[in-house]
């Protein structure tokens, strides 16, 4: 009862401390969000369509690997295999808009982007995706000074995809000076992939064949994201909860006074300890909510916004979410118990002068 | 009631209070009477617990204050306080602050405190609300209600005017006649009308 007189009448304060507490916890959402939301975007890209890739060895990245087309009629003839594509993955400015994915592949990939108006493109011909198409309103592109029609717009569930170009692979093949980026194979039988994947592997000694599974694990580019996104979040929530700390150290501290009144009046340092609990309990619980409202809608919003082209986008996990509030719930306390703790065993009169000060 | 012996105390390296040794009998209006800096305050917080002595001892109704087990308790049910600044509770109402030091079975005392005091309108009043004698009433009722043995009252009428310390000052004499001892530490000398034993200090020394 008096912790809830205490928030509602001390409004100012309330709404500092809930205030940073929401920033705070809105900080460590979006940043560790958005870091996970670039890997998970890349990796369903790639995961979606295949079970084994096929990329040039020792290349650390698709952007740079370059594998000859002609293997996926070899690949196509061995047994268990249901299908394979090709992919050149490049990026590139298209008119106004400084840079975006560019996909060539094969025609038997084009089902993957969904079709919202138009056909699939055949040679000089290309499709947008729907992110990407708001931004024109022409019927044609320059692509790396090549123009290209716009012969339809896509839809895609992947943010990459979203802001991005798909063209035939031959199209693809002339800007980006190579054959395919890499090959995705799918088989009918998963228990067969480990072989499909090793006879691959005698196909050419040019390449490196993985299971998509594993490349996603061992992706180069990927774990310098993953490390740094871990580094950055860490970072953010370390300083966010370092503030949720200060900020309820410093509100306790300012309440001085009115622990050495109360216990100038016989109230035991429990009595105080036990509604200083309650209150940081009601405040960082209600701003750890908003804040996890807040996050869901601007992640929510990220994909929408023209200006990033789908690139941005945010995935915001149910454990991050939990550790989250566990810890914003424990750095709240600790940095409102502690102070509360030392300053009640300090003597009544002290602490009611150092209030004053 | 209370006896001090060889009380002294320093706030660091700077003594305030040196080597007092004097008794309040039950029942006494007590004087604390020196110049700002004298050491009255710092001394009628030792006396009321509220702050430990340096060296020296203090006992109250012949118990060291020291080995009393249960200082909360004490303090809430033995002792009431007046502070200059009142020091309510910005949060709590009129009578949310009084119920706050009264005990479970004085809650019952706190409208007709605040009758007597002529103050019962304001109970669903914040502090903010009310004027500076008003608060200081308060503040007193806080300090009556569980009619506790003595009351300590550190400069009560400082931010009133004549009019108000007079009714304050009245209080505490109509609260002495029921028994209960005071002390009050202040430099007004229109209190010298109401005590029945004053302590006059100077540089932490009794006179």
């Amino acid at each position: 009862m008096i912790s809830l007189k205490a928030l509602s009448k001390n409004s100012f304060k309330t709404l500092l401390i809930f205030s940073s507490i929401t920033i705070a916890v809105m900080a460590i959402f979006l940043i560790s969000s958005v870091s996970q939301g670039v890997i998970g975007m890349y990796s369903k890209m790639i995961n979606t369509d295949g079970d084994i890739i096929v990329t040039q060895k020792g290349i650390s990245d698709t952007f740079f690997s370059n594998v000859d087309i002609a293997l996926i009629q070899k690949i196509d003839a061995l047994p268990h295999v249901s299908s394979s594509y090709a992919m050149i993955v490049g990026a590139s400015p298209i008119g106004h808009i400084p840079i975006a994915g560019i996909y060539g592949t094969t025609a038997n990939h084009f089902p993957h982007y969904k079709l919202a108006e138009g056909v699939y493109p055949k040679e000089g011909e290309v499709i947008l995706g729907e992110n990407l198409a708001k931004q024109f309103v022409v019927k044609e592109i320059n692509i790396g000074n090549k123009k290209f029609t716009i012969s339809g717009v896509y839809s895609s569930e992947i943010g990459f995809e979203e802001g991005g170009v798909v063209m035939n692979i031959r199209d693809a093949g002339k800007l980006f000076n190579r054959s395919a980026s890499f090959l995705l194979v799918s088989s009918s039988s998963p228990s067969e992939i480990d072989a499909i994947v090793g006879k691959i592997s005698e196909l050419s000694s040019e390449v490196e064949v993985k299971t998509t599974q594993t490349f996603v694990k061992e992706y180069n580019q990927f774990k310098i994201i993953e490390n740094s996104s871990l580094v950055i979040s860490t970072l953010a929530f370390a300083m966010g909860l370092m503030g949720i700390a200060s900020v309820m150290s410093m509100i306790v501290n300012s309440r001085k006074e009115e622990f050495g009144i109360m216990r100038a009046l016989g109230k035991s340092r429990l009595f105080i300890i036990k509604n200083l609990f309650f209150e940081t309990l009601i405040m960082s619980i209600s701003a750890y909510i908003f804040a996890l409202l807040l996050s869901l809608g601007i992640l929510a919003m990220l994909p929408h916004i023209e200006m990033l082209q789908g690139y941005v986008n945010g995935t915001l996990s149910l454990s991050t979410a939990l550790y989250v509030f566990a810890s914003t719930i424990f750095m709240a306390l600790l940095g409102s118990l502690i102070p509360a703790w030392i300053a009640s065993k300090t003597d009544p009169i002290l602490l009611i002068n150092q209030g004053c000060a | 009631m209370i006896q001090a012996s060889h009380v002294s105390h320093f706030y660091g390296a700077e003594q305030v209070l040196f080597d007092l040794s004097f008794e309040i009998k039950s029942g006494e209006f007590l004087f604390l009477s020196g110049e700002s800096g004298s050491g009255k305050s710092t001394l009628l917080s030792i006396l009321s617990t509220l702050l430990k002595p340096s060296s020296g001892e203090l006992l109250i109704d012949g118990e060291s204050v020291e080995k009393i087990k249960n200082i909360d308790y004490f303090r809430q049910s033995k002792v009431g306080f007046v502070f200059q600044f009142h020091y309510l509770i910005n949060y709590l109402s009129v009578y949310e602050n009084i119920a706050l030091a009264a005990l479970e079975d004085k809650k019952q005392n706190i409208e007709k405190i605040l009758e007597e005091l002529g103050i019962l309108e304001l109970s669903s009043r914040y502090p903010n609300e009310i004027s500076g004698g008003q608060r200081q009433r308060v503040a007193l009722a806080r300090a009556l209600v569980n009619e506790p043995k003595i009351i300590f009252a550190d400069e009560p009428t400082g931010s009133l005017d004549s009019k108000n310390s007079q009714i304050v000052y009245g209080l505490l004499a109509q609260a002495v006649k029921r028994g209960t001892t005071v002390v009050v530490a202040s430099h007004d000398m229109q209190i010298e009308n109401y005590a029945t034993q004053i302590i006059r200090l100077k540089d932490g020394q009794i006179l």
